[in-house]
């Protein structure tokens, strides 16, 4: 009992935080309509930020507080509604994209800044190690600090949203926005508002949960925690703060309560399935919380910002196109050095990769942060199946990944948009937490560091050299592209797009939404596993840090760049995640998440806007010869534009 | 072959009941369309047509009532199910897919119900070619060849590849016209068709219509424009804030004083 009561001080104090921070989200989502996934990111600066100045610098504590969260937070709050302003009516996957990208940059930043994982002392909010007894229940002030500073905020937000004329125009917004327009109140300062807020809360919650983590700070706790904060404005349907305040009460306690239980009473349960549980019961927080929200009606959406989607390259252009991938390939097995050579063999698997999210992101409109998890799933049937190395293998891969795809796809049918992305998120981590590491006997991923796997071999052609190798992932990436297409060209890419458009409309011509929509992500999914299957012929092996979320991450943004409607997008998107991944280092991130707010209002892409305005001006020069009205707006002519 | 008008109950609504929150949409309303005819539904802004389209196509579900097409039960069915069964909608706000061109808007729909098994693709297949007319009851359009002759009909000749992104709203609203009679649809559902459509579309329309019902379709018209539905309709239904007023020919409507009170009412 005693012990209980314990837990339960403990819990308390950690769902405090997360309500905290789960507020902020909340009130930047009711605000803007954006779901800011840089939440647990700007949490991490501000704490890392409030450690530098009071530990390093010796600066009082106060001071310190006064400037991360008075002075950063705000003024990053507002950077943050600048940058979004330009995407004000945007779609749903847009906002998300470019949250995305902040998150990336912030991650570089501070890896730039403290370097890589290392874990740092957070400051001292407060002196000395006092602790209070009540009734036989220890309760330190680090605790009990948080308790009031949480229900300071709660206090805060019920005054301010509902006494202030700022505060109740903020709720208005949610509920209608011309009302708003008509009570003369300006949409860009609520919403810069709702940002500051959101941001000044999630810095609060990056200080206040340091202590709790027993005294050091790393970038990945920090990031992790808010996927807690997540599942709490989840269960809050993001827009309800009460709501959203117990629920992260009651995900502070179950997390203590279950993680202590299964420590002290399962300690093999814990040992085998849960290698962290800390890092692991979050996210499957998260994933009820995603599967008890009710279905999503059908609805008509009337006309969203939408883009004309190039017109596709014929048969023969891909044709053309793909032979001209493998040539190019050759070339590059000559022309350049192993070194190169290496990432540009990466580059083409994830260019596979990319051509799986041309056809569900791209075309049908599916936002997944999960493709790459689908390509550890690949590698895991590749490395498995008859001694790891078969085309038995290769099938199975492609088979066992599409069939994940349509289990994650199976309760994400009901979903859409930014639920969908979170659902795909939380896939990923839970994958990263448990699978990947998993050392169970099991789903044992890699017997000790790696699952080994060999290189294939076909007709008596063993692709054991480099440059075989090469040839092989270039003919891959070709087949695939030309399949993409295929598939854009018929029926089936029609259906996609369809759906990506107007889902109701879709349904009211007879189409099975949901089938279609499990269709698309397992034959997306498959594509992702052949690409992990291959992933693991050109190392050798693979291993747990292979396939995290975080790659899926930069592939997917990188195809957004560069035109997620596009194969020729594919293949330039997965040559320049590979050469940021290996030759980036820090700066990746913040290249990366540069390049997406930089590009991000194009929705076509570098690509998709690029050609057919080169194709403008060559007309333009030229005005005699009109082209043919099947020419016009070819994207995807060659793989090598 | 025209087919003779048939004069059954091709779509039933039984005291069908919709609130959001505390606004009563629909109320307790019941009537019916007769097969091979054009019935006007119409009411003040806000009446609670839009939300009956979504309770008969199933984007709504209704609180409580049942929906009947053909005599057969649909109140629990799927939209696309009710697709399949033979009933097609537009919808006020243009739904359109708005990234591809007004021939593959059209080809989406035909191809969700032509599947290799369908009747008119064998047909096509055996050589007996596409229905001169496709669009009416029971004849979806089929291939390019289909989906050129629907596209005609409607008043789009030659318009197939053209992005519908930049047609003007008339055409556009007419392109989804051709989407929903793709499926070669019993009953259809047509939520302000007129709007946006300039003299001489609006006639065409008006003839479709009345062609469409001369197959043998039953077409519920929701529309504002007063000449157009005492052109084509044969019973006209009055809503207003969710109950159905009264139902008659154009002329009784004309005539009837609850039904000049409603609009007089709301209007001004
Ligand atoms: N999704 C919804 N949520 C809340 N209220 C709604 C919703 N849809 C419709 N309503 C309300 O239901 C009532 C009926 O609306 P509906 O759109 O069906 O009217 P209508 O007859 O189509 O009007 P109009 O001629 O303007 O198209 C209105 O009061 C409307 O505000
Ligand atoms: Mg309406």
């Amino acid at each position: 009992m005693h012990e209980f009561l314990q837990f339960t001080v403990i819990g308390i104090a950690i769902g405090a935080v997360y309500a905290v921070a789960a507020s902020g989200l909340v009130v930047t989502y009711s605000t803007t309509g954006v779901f800011n996934f840089a939440h647990g990111a700007v949490a991490m600066v501000s704490a890392f930020s409030f450690s530098e100045m009071t530990v390093t610098h010796g600066l009082p504590v106060w001071l310190a507080l006064v400037v991360v969260i008075g002075v950063e937070a705000p003024i990053l709050g507002v950077l943050v509604q600048l940058l979004m302003r330009r995407l004000f009516g945007a779609s749903v996957e847009r906002s998300l994209m470019v949250t995305l990208g902040l998150l990336l940059i912030l991650l570089g930043a501070a890896d730039e800044i403290w370097g890589g994982q290392s874990s740092r002392q957070p400051g001292q909010l407060y002196s000395g190690a006092t602790s209070y007894s009540v009734l036989g229940v220890h309760l330190t002030v680090a605790n009990l600090l948080v308790m009031i500073v949480a229900a300071g905020v709660a206090i805060f937000l019920g005054f301010f949203l509902k006494r202030t004329r700022t505060g109740v125009a903020m709720r208005a917004v949610v509920d209608d926005p011309d009302l708003l327009a008509m009570a003369g109140a300006s949409p860009a300062r609520i919403a810069t508002m709702g940002w500051i807020i959101g941001v000044v809360l999630a810095a609060v919650a990056g200080i206040l949960i340091a202590p709790l983590q027993g005294g050091n700070l790393s970038q990945t706790t920090l990031t992790l925690f808010v996927v807690n904060a997540y599942a709490a404005a989840v269960f809050g349907r993001l827009r309800n703060l009460p709501v959203t305040f117990v629920a992260a009460l009651g995900v502070g306690l179950g997390e203590t309560y279950i993680g202590n239980y299964l420590q002290q009473y399962e300690p093999g349960f814990t040992q085998n399935w849960l290698s962290v549980p800390s890092q692991t019961l979050p996210i499957v927080f998260l994933l009820i919380a995603l599967l008890i929200l009710p279905q999503d009606r059908l609805r008509a959406v009337g006309r969203a910002v939408t883009t004309r989607i190039p017109k596709v390259a014929s048969l023969g252009q891909s044709l053309v196109g793909g032979a001209a991938v493998v040539a190019l390939a050759l070339l590059a097995s000559v022309a350049l050095g192993t070194d190169w050579q290496g990432i540009v063999r990466q580059g083409l698997i994830f260019g596979i990769v990319a051509l799986s999210l041309v056809l569900l992101t791209g075309y049908a409109g599916q936002v997944s942060l999960c493709q790459v998890t689908f390509a550890g799933v690949g590698a895991f049937a590749m490395g498995k199946v008859t001694g790891g190395g078969s085309w038995l293998g290769v099938l199975a891969a492609v088979g066992l990944s599409a069939g994940v795809g349509m289990l994650v796809a199976w309760p994400t049918t009901r979903l859409r948009g930014l639920y969908l992305a979170l659902f795909t998120l939380a896939v990923a981590a839970f994958a990263d937490a448990w699978f990947f590491t998993n050392t169970n006997y099991l789903f044992d991923y890699n017997h000790s560091s790696s699952l080994l796997i060999k290189r294939l071999g076909l007709f008596g052609i063993s692709f054991e050299g480099n440059r075989a190798e090469m040839i092989l992932l270039a003919v891959a990436f070709a087949l695939a592209s030309i399949l993409v297409l295929a598939l854009r060209r018929g029926v089936f890419g029609r259906r996609l797009v369809g759906l990506s458009d107007s889902p109701a409309a879709c349904a009211t011509v007879g189409l099975n939404v949901k089938a279609t929509k499990l269709a698309v992500f397992g034959i997306s999914a498959g594509l992702a596993g052949l690409a992990g299957a291959l992933y693991g012929t050109n190392q050798g092996f693979v291993g747990a840090l292979d396939f995290q979320f975080l790659i899926s991450l930069n592939v997917l943004l990188m195809l957004v760049i560069w035109g997620a409607r596009s194969t020729s997008g594919a293949l330039v998107a997965g040559l320049c995640s590979a050469v940021l991944l290996q030759k980036g280092g820090n700066l990746s991130g913040i290249i990366l998440g540069v390049g997406v707010l930089v590009i991000g209002w194009l929705p076509n892409g570098i690509i998709g806007t690029g050609w057919p305005m080169l194709r403008e001006l060559v007309r333009d020069r030229s005005p005699g010869e009109a082209p043919a009205p099947e020419a016009e707006l070819v994207e995807d002519a060659g793989h090598a534009a | 072959m025209p087919l003779d008008p048939i004069t059954h109950m091709a779509l039933e609504v039984r005291e069908v009941s919709v609130h959001f929150g505390g606004v009563r949409a629909l109320d307790s309303v019941t009537f019916g369309v007769m097969g091979g005819t054009v019935t006007g539904l119409i009411g003040p802004n806000g009446a609670g047509k839009t939300t009956l389209f979504n309770v008969l196509s199933g984007l709504q579900t209704p609180d409580q009532g049942r929906v009947l097409l053909a005599g057969r039960e649909i109140t629990r069915k799927k939209p696309h199910q009710r697709a399949q069964l033979g009933l097609a909608r537009t919808f006020q706000r243009l739904e359109l897919f708005w990234s591809l061109s007004a021939g593959e808007n059209v080809r989406v729909g035909a191809e969700a119900v032509v599947q290799w098994w369908h009747p008119s693709h064998i047909r096509q297949t055996l050589g007996r070619g596409t229905p001169v007319r496709p669009g009416g009851p029971g004849t979806p359009a089929h291939g390019s060849a289909g989906v050129a002759a629907l596209l005609e009909r409607v008043g789009l000749g030659g318009l197939d590849w053209e992005p519908v992104d930049g047609l003007p709203t008339g055409q556009a609203r007419l392109v989804e016209l051709a989407r929903a009679l793709a499926i070669g649809p019993q009953v259809l559902l047509l939520d302000e068709p007129g709007s946006g459509l300039d003299d001489s579309e609006s006639a065409v329309l008006g003839d479709l219509l009345v062609e469409l019902a001369g197959e043998g379709m039953a077409v519920l018209l929701v529309e504002h424009d007063m000449d157009l539905l005492m052109r084509v309709c044969s019973q006209i239904f009055v809503l207003d804030y969710g109950q159905l007023i009264a139902g008659g020919t154009p002329e009784e409507i004309r005539a009837n004083p609850a039904v000049q009170a409603a609009y007089l009412g709301s209007a001004q």
